[in-house]
C-alpha cells in the first residue's frame, strides 16, 4: 500500500479548536503523527511585559477560556505572593466555590464534545443544559457568562449573594450525572470506541509531563490540590483510576464532577454562615512588586498550570511565562497516535481533553 | 532531598534562594537526580533573558513519590544541550524557547518554529525585538 | 389497477383513440401519481426529521419557514436549485452527472411494488420481493459510481467504505426475506400481507413469530441507508461528506432526498412484512361505520393506504429516535457484528420459521 498524507486541517466540525494534524497513513494505519500549532498565538507573555499587573488581568482569563478562574486566580496568586498578603476563610470559600464551579462547566462542555465527536448528538445539548444553570450564577455575580474578571489582587470584586441558586443546581446535578452513566458509560458501542484505545501507560504519562485527569486515569494519584494552602479544609482524596484508556479518562471526569459537587458544597456551607466580606485589597495605581522571582501553581481542569513572574521592581513585570496542561497533551499525541487506527484518532485526540488556547498562549 | 550528598557528587555549583546554579554538566546532572532521588518529571523549562543578552534557563523538577520540587539553573548564550532523549516533554518546551529566544538546542533533531510562521526572522520574547515585520503593515 | 385502466381505455375510446396507445401510455398516470407523494413524503420526512431531533435534544427545531416550519424543505429545496452545480477538473464527466440522475431510479420502481391497499397495487407480479430486493441494493451502483468518478480520494475511501458495508449487511436481509418467504408461501408481496389475517389480530401478525427476523431486518436497514450508528461512510469529519464531498447543488439534493426515499420504502417494506401491511389491527375496517353505504365500500381502500402509511410513520419515528440517541460504530466493528454476529441468528431464525410452518397453529 502507498503512503498518504492526510490533514486532519485546522478547521474541526467539532470544538477542538484549530489544531492541525499532518498523519501519514498506510491504508488505514497511522505510521505517524506531527501536530502543528500556532493558529492562536496571541503573544500573552509578549504582551504582560508593556501592561501593569491590574491592567493585565483581564487578559488572564482568555488563556482557557473554558477555565477562565483558574488562571484569574493563579496570576492572582503569584502576586499575592509577592506581596505576602493573606486571605480570609469566607474569601477562600467563595474562591473555591466559583473555581470548583468552573471545574464542573469545563467538564460538561467536554463530556457533550467527546461525545458529538463519537456521532452521538443529544449528550452534547444536555451537557448544556446544566452548564446554562452555572453560567446563569456567574452572570448574577459577576456580570459575565465567562471571561469573568472577578479575582483581584487580594480579594474578589463583591460578596456572594442569592446561595439558593447554586443550591439548586446541586440539587439536580447528582440526578442528571447518573442520567449520563446509564445512557453514556456502559454503552456497547460506546465501550467499543473507546475501550483499549489510546492506552497511556504512567511512566509514558510523567515523562511527557501529563497531569490532570489524564494522569489519574492511568493510576498515578498527583493532584495538586492536596497541599493547595487556598483549598485548606474543602478537599480530600483524589479520583484514581487504573484503566489507562480512553474510557478511564472519561470514566476520570465524570467522578471528578462528582467530587466538585462535594467540594461546592462544603464551601456553600460556609458560606452560608454571612460574615462580613474582610479582605486587604491592593492599590493598584501605586502597586510595585518587589524586586525577585516568583512561582505559584494550581490544578486546572486540564493539568496543571503554573505563574512565573520575573519582577525587577517596577509596575510591570520583566518576564511572565505560563505552563499550562494541554501543551504537554498536543506533544503526547505525536506517541499516542502512532499505530493507532484513522477511526481511532478522533477518539484518542477527544479524550485527552486539548483546548488551543491554552496550547498556543 | 538532601543538598549535601548532592554536592559531594558534583562541584562547581551555587545555591541561590532555592534554585541550584550549574554551569556545565546539565546533562549528568539531570540523570543522577533522576536516578538517585526520583526526580522523574520535568514539569517546565523557562527561559528569562538577562541584561547581558545571556538567557538564564530554569529545569523545573519534580519527584512523583516525594511530592518535591527542585530547580536547575544554567547560563546559555546561542546554544546548549538538549534533554529530548531523556526528557519527552523536554522537546516541546525547547521547541519553544528556540522559537522565542533563538537558542540552539544541540541533540533534539525536531526543532522547529512552533507560534511563528514559517520563515521569520528574529525572536519575539528578546528584549530588543522590533516589529518592524512588513507583513504586519497591511492595515496602514 | 384494474379499475383505473378501465377508465383510461374509455376515456380515449371516447375520444377515437385506439386501445394501442392507451396501451403504451397507461403507465404514466401511476408513475406520476408515485412521483408526486414522493416529492410531498420525503419533504414531510426530511422536516420530520428535524423536528423530532430537535424534541429529542430539547430544542424545538426549525421553526421560522412558514407555520410551525412546514415550508422549511422547500426552502431548502429551493436554495439548492439555485446554487452552481460545480464540476471539478478531472473528473469523469458522464459518470459524475449520472451518478445522481441515476439514483432516484431504484426509489421509484420499489415504490411501486409495494401493495398500498387491496386495489392499488402498481406491479402486481408473481415474485414481487424478490425484485424488490434487488433494487434495494441499487444505490449501492450509484454511490460507488458517484464516489469513484469525483476524481478525489476521501470521496473513494468513502465510497469504498460504504461498499463493504453494504454487501455485509445484504445476506441477512436476504436470510431474513427467505424465513417471511416460508412463513407466508408466496413471493407476492400482497399475498404476503393477506397471509397475515387471522382470527388473532395484532399477535396474527407476522412479527410475533419472526421477532428475531425484525430485529435483524430493523438493524440492517439501517446499515443499508447509511444511517446512524452505521452512518460512518457518512458523517467521518476527516472523510468531510464521503462520496458526497464534491456535489454541490442540485446533484448534491438529489443524493440528499433519495436517501429519504429508500427510507420511506424500507419502513414500508417492513410494516409488510412483520406489521400486516394495510390490514387493521382491528380486525374489521372503521369506514363502514363511518361513511355511509355506497361510499363505504370505496372508502375502505383508502382507509388500508392510511393504516400502512401509520404503521411506516411509526417504525420510520422509532429510526429517527435511534439516531438521536446512539454514537457510531467503527468500521471493522460494524463488519465483525454483521458475519460474526447477524448471519448467523438469521439463518437460525428462517430455520426455525420453517420448524413454525409445518407445525401448525394460526401461521401455518
Amino acid at each position: 500500500m502507498t503512503e498518504l498524507k492526510l490533514n486532519l486541517g485546522p478547521q474541526h466540525p467539532s470544538t477542538h479548536g484549530v489544531l492541525r494534524l499532518i498523519l501519514e497513513l498506510e491504508g488505514e494505519k497511522i505510521l505517524s503523527c506531527e501536530p502543528d500549532i500556532g493558529y492562536l498565538h496571541r503573544g500573552m507573555e509578549k504582551m504582560a511585559e508593556k501592561l501593569s499587573y491590574i491592567q493585565y488581568l483581564p487578559t488572564v482569563d482568555r488563556i482557557d477560556y473554558l477555565a477562565g478562574f483558574f488562571y484569574s486566580e493563579l496570576f492572582c496568586r503569584t502576586v499575592e505572593k509577592a506581596l505576602e498578603i493573606e486571605l480570609s476563610d469566607r474569601v477562600r470559600a467563595i474562591r473555591v466555590m466559583m473555581l470548583e464551579l468552573n471545574r464542573i462547566a469545563s467538564h460538561l462542555l467536554w463530556t457533550g464534545a467527546f461525545l458529538m465527536d463519537l456521532g452521538a448528538v443529544s449528550p452534547f445539548f444536555y451537557a448544556f443544559r446544566e452548564r446554562e444553570m452555572i453560567l446563569k450564577y456567574f452572570e448574577k455575580i459577576t456580570g459575565q457568562r465567562m471571561m469573568n474578571n472577578y479575582f483581584v489582587f487580594g480579594g474578589v470584586r463583591r460578596d456572594v449573594f442569592d446561595l439558593d441558586d447554586v443550591d439548586e443546581f446541586l440539587k439536580i446535578l447528582t440526578p442528571k450525572l447518573k442520567d449520563y452513566e446509564n445512557l453514556i458509560t456502559e454503552n456497547p458501542i460506546f465501550l467499543q470506541r473507546t475501550k483499549g484505545k489510546g492506552v497511556l501507560e504512567p511512566e509514558l504519562a510523567l515523562n511527557n509531563s501529563i497531569t490532570g485527569p489524564n494522569l489519574r486515569a492511568s493510576g498515578v494519584g498527583i493532584d495538586f490540590r492536596k497541599n493547595d494552602s487556598l483549598y485548606c479544609g474543602f478537599y480530600h482524596e483524589p479520583v484514581v483510576l487504573k484503566g489507562k484508556d480512553a474510557w478511564a479518562r472519561y470514566k476520570a471526569r465524570i467522578e471528578e464532577m462528582r467530587m466538585s459537587g462535594c467540594i461546592v458544597r462544603q464551601a456553600l456551607e460556609y458560606l452560608r454562615k454571612d460574615e462580613p466580606l474582610k479582605q486587604k485589597l491592593v492599590n493598584p495605581l501605586k502597586m510595585r512588586l518587589p524586586a525577585g522571582e516568583f512561582l505559584s501553581e494550581i490544578e486546572a481542569p486540564r493539568g496543571l498550570a503554573r505563574c512565573y513572574i520575573k519582577s525587577i521592581g517596577e509596575d510591570k513585570p520583566y518576564r511572565l511565562k505560563w505552563r499550562t496542561g494541554s501543551y504537554y497533551a498536543v506533544n503526547l499525541l505525536k506517541k499516542l497516535l502512532k499505530g493507532a487506527y484513522l477511526n481511532d484518532a478522533i477518539a484518542i485526540a477527544g479524550s485527552l481533553d486539548i483546548i488551543l488556547p491554552e496550547v498556543d498562549k | 532531598m538532601n543538598i549535601t550528598e548532592f554536592l559531594k557528587v558534583f562541584e562547581d555549583v551555587a545555591i541561590f534562594e532555592d534554585k541550584i546554579i550549574l554551569k556545565r554538566n546539565l546533562i549528568e546532572t539531570v540523570i543522577y537526580l533522576r536516578d538517585n532521588f526520583g526526580y522523574n518529571v520535568l514539569k517546565e523549562i523557562t527561559a528569562v533573558e538577562n541584561d547581558d543578552t545571556s538567557v538564564e534557563l530554569n529545569y523545573h523538577l519534580y519527584s512523583s513519590t516525594d511530592d518535591e520540587d527542585l530547580v536547575l539553573s544554567i547560563n546559555v548564550s546561542n546554544e546548549t544541550e538538549s534533554l529530548s532523549h531523556i526528557f519527552d516533554s523536554a522537546s516541546a518546551d525547547e521547541n519553544e524557547i528556540y522559537d522565542m529566544f533563538g537558542i540552539h538546542f544541540i541533540g533534539n533533531e525536531d526543532l522547529k518554529r512552533l507560534y511563528m510562521a514559517e520563515g521569520w526572522v528574529g525572536h519575539p520574547l528578546r528584549k530588543e525585538y522590533q516589529d518592524d515585520d512588513e507583513r504586519l503593515d497591511w492595515n496602514d | 389497477m384494474n379499475y383505473l385502466y378501465h377508465l383510461y381505455i374509455e376515456f380515449l375510446a371516447k375520444h377515437g383513440i385506439p386501445q394501442f396507445w392507451g396501451d403504451i401510455t397507461f403507465y404514466i398516470i401511476p408513475l406520476s401519481i408515485i412521483f408526486c407523494a414522493l416529492l410531498v413524503i420525503v419533504l414531510a420526512l426530511v422536516l420530520a426529521e428535524r423536528k423530532l431531533l430537535g424534541f429529542f435534544t430539547q430544542r424545538k427545531g426549525p421553526n421560522r419557514v412558514g407555520l410551525w416550519g412546514i415550508l422549511q424543505t422547500i426552502a431548502d429545496a429551493f436554495k439548492l436549485l439555485c446554487k452552481e452545480n460545480i464540476t471539478p477538473k478531472g473528473v469523469n464527466v458522464f459518470l459524475f452527472n449520472l451518478a445522481p440522475a441515476l439514483i432516484f431510479v431504484p426509489v421509484m420502481v420499489v415504490l411501486g411494488l409495494i401493495p398500498y391497499s387491496a386495489e392499488f397495487t402498481f406491479m402486481d407480479f408473481r415474485t414481487n420481493i424478490l425484485i424488490y430486493v434487488v433494487f434495494a441494493g441499487f444505490p449501492l451502483l450509484c454511490i460507488l459510481l458517484g464516489g469513484w468518478a469525483s476524481n478525489n480520494k476521501y470521496s473513494l475511501i468513502g465510497a469504498i467504505r460504504n461498499t463493504a458495508q453494504v454487501l455485509a449487511y445484504e445476506l441477512p436481509i436476504a436470510f431474513t426475506v427467505l424465513s417471511i418467504i416460508a412463513l407466508s408461501s408466496s413471493m407476492n408481496l400482497r399475498e404476503i400481507t393477506l397471509a397475515q389475517s387471522s382470527s388473532a389480530g395484532i399477535f396474527g401478525w407476522f412479527w410475533v413469530p419472526c421477532i428475531l427476523g425484525l430485529i435483524i431486518m430493523f438493524i440492517s436497514m439501517l446499515a443499508e441507508l447509511n444511517r446512524c450508528p452505521f452512518d460512518l461512510p457518512e458523517a467521518e469529519s476527516e472523510l468531510i461528506c464521503g462520496y458526497n464531498t464534491e456535489y454541490s447543488g442540485m446533484r448534491f439534493a438529489m443524493f440528499y432526498l433519495s436517501e429519504y426515499g429508500m427510507l420511506f420504502a424500507n419502513a414500508l417494506f417492513i410494516a409488510i412484512l412483520f406489521f400486516g401491511g394495510y390490514l387493521s389491527p382491528f380486525g374489521k375496517y372503521l369506514s363502514p361505520m363511518i361513511f355511509p353505504e355506497t361510499v363505504g365500500g370505496i372508502m375502505i381502500y383508502f382507509e388500508q393506504v392510511c393504516w400502512l402509511l401509520l404503521k411506516s410513520f411509526l417504525i420510520i419515528f422509532v429510526v429517527i429516535w435511534v439516531r438521536a440517541t446512539l454514537p457510531r460504530m467503527a468500521s471493522f466493528d460494524l463488519l465483525k457484528f454483521s458475519w460474526t454476529v447477524l448471519l448467523p441468528i438469521s439463518i437460525f431464525n428462517f430455520l426455525l420459521m420453517v420448524i413454525i410452518k409445518y407445525t401448525g397453529g394460526i401461521y401455518a
